[in-house]
């Protein structure tokens, strides 16, 4: 049982989001990982922050992209980054591989969600080591669970049917993108707080590769939206 | 060694430049019974002449796992080995934990001689007298290190310490050149015949005195069972370098 006491005695930094990421979505394909997330930052229910590219390449051959609390997401990214850094003192030439980042992430998420002072994300860590393509889910929690595609947010809920459907593991990189792409324009359609520009990166052998923003394509022009029933709009 | 003037305590230095303390401890590793490690390019191996205190005592043993992928060989105080010993078997633990993965050998073999270090440089402190002989495999490869209580470390190819190493060193520059592309089996007769140079006329290399530890890019590290090291020492008979030189 927790008293009261104890909690407001610790710090509490984070235990409501105010500006939040979107769902992320990650697929592991036939020569690497693919992940796909949208560029909107909502303070609430309002579209606040557009143009955010959240994508963050942590090593040569890591990506690190979480939906949640975004102030929480950068803080984290610094935390990675330490660790490779912190690497290059020791002048052995070893660098942590994308398991290592994605095991001391859920360390780390683990140790705050103890003290009632939560890392407020979902965090999806991908990564090509080894000629092995390496993905994973590290929860609110600390969870930490490797898997072959991750959803988070409100993809998990409108989005698996469409993954499960069109999406296998040894599919090519062009598959791969094209059901993140549709699985977007599902979220755009049904969640309140998703954007239809989004921005698609991959780990392969050769390394990291961030691509530019992209507006998934949305019909709007439908008789119905334009004519409502017995009603003209005041232009016609 | 003879007594000097100037090495009271570890924060004096002589006149020729040298912390008489430092190098006193490092005597303390010459008067330990020797060890030494080999390797070539998928396996290091360890061997070690066990002491024995007294007829009524065990053996010493030498060598202490740290982790699947390493392990180390002792010369000099074991109590101040022990010490090490925990310290290494916790930091590769907390790694772990943290990382699911092994923790870098020679990272390791730094933190330690840091630690070394430290305890030179300090008007309250003595070195620690032990050295280790490192063996481990990690994504750089397969390595040997020997750590001091100077504080320094280095790299080996293979490297004997301990009291009469000396001998087992001169073997090794004589064949070193042929561990490489050894296999397991001819490295450990390499390791054995190297210590069989090291032990006095009276003494024989037998399953209770010797100890021998294998580790592998495969292989977790593993002490030779008294049977297995009755077999590779039988074999000694029958081993010489030269017929290795005429397989390859």
């Amino acid at each position: 049982m927790i008293f009261n006491s104890e909690i407001s005695a610790q710090q509490q930094h984070t235990t409501s989001p105010v500006v939040t990421g979107g769902s992320v979505i990650a697929l592991v394909y036939n020569g690497g990982v693919v992940i796909g997330t949208d560029t909107l930052c909502s303070y609430g229910s309002m579209a606040e922050f557009k143009n955010v590219e959240k994508i963050a390449q942590v090593s040569k051959n890591t990506i690190y992209v979480s939906s949640g609390e975004f102030s929480d997401f950068q803080q984290v990214v610094k935390e990675l980054a330490k660790i490779d850094r912190q690497a290059l003192q020791y002048d052995d030439g070893v660098h942590p591989s994308p398991r290592d980042y994605g095991n001391y992430l859920a360390r780390l998420s683990y140790k705050k969600r103890c003290k009632i002072n939560p890392l407020y994300l979902q965090n999806v860590i991908a990564g090509f080591h080894n000629g092995e393509r390496y993905l994973a889910l590290v929860d609110i929690y600390g969870t930490y669970l490797e898997s072959n595609f991750v959803t988070t947010g409100f993809a998990s809920y409108f989005c698996k049917a469409i993954i499960s459907n069109y999406w296998n593991e040894n599919c090519t990189l062009e598959q791969a993108k094209q059901v993140i792409k549709e699985c977007f324009k599902v979220l755009f359609c049904r969640d309140c707080r998703a954007h239809d520009v989004i921005q698609i990166a991959y780990v392969d052998e050769q390394g990291t590769h961030i691509e530019q923003p992209e507006r998934v394509e949305t019909k709007w022009d439908f008789n119905g939206f334009k004519t409502r029933a017995n009603e003209k709009l005041h232009t016609q | 060694m003879l007594k000097h003037l100037y090495d009271t305590d570890c924060v004096t230095w002589s006149p020729q430049g040298k912390l008489f303390q430092v190098e006193y401890a490092m005597e303390a590793v010459k008067q330990g019974s020797i060890c030494l490690g080999l390797k070539s390019n998928e396996n290091v191996v360890l061997c070690s002449l066990k002491r024995q205190p007294s007829e009524l005592a065990g053996y010493q043993e030498k060598q202490f796992k740290i982790d699947d992928h390493m392990a180390i060989a002792i010369a000099g105080l074991t109590a101040d080995a022990r010490v090490l010993c925990k310290y290494m078997r916790t930091e590769c633990l907390e790694y772990k934990y943290t990382y699911e993965s092994h923790h870098p050998v020679g990272r390791l073999v730094f933190k330690v001689a840091e630690k070394s270090q430290h305890k030179t440089q300090s008007g309250a402190k003595r070195p620690y007298g032990v050295g280790l002989l490192v063996a481990g495999i990690d994504p750089n490869g397969v390595h040997l290190f020997e750590t001091c209580p100077s504080g320094n470390y280095y790299e080996y190819k293979c490297q004997a310490i301990g009291s009469r190493s000396q001998a087992a060193r001169t073997y090794f520059e004589s064949w070193f050149h042929l561990f490489e592309k050894s296999t397991l089996e001819q490295l450990i007769l390499h390791g054995l015949s190297a210590i069989k140079k090291a032990i006095m006329e009276d003494e024989e290399l037998n399953e209770k005195n010797v100890e021998v530890g294998i580790l592998g890019k495969n292989l977790k590290f593993t002490h030779l069972n008294a049977q297995e090291l009755k077999d590779y020492i039988a074999k000694l008979e029958t081993f010489s370098p030269n017929s290795q030189i005429q397989q390859e």
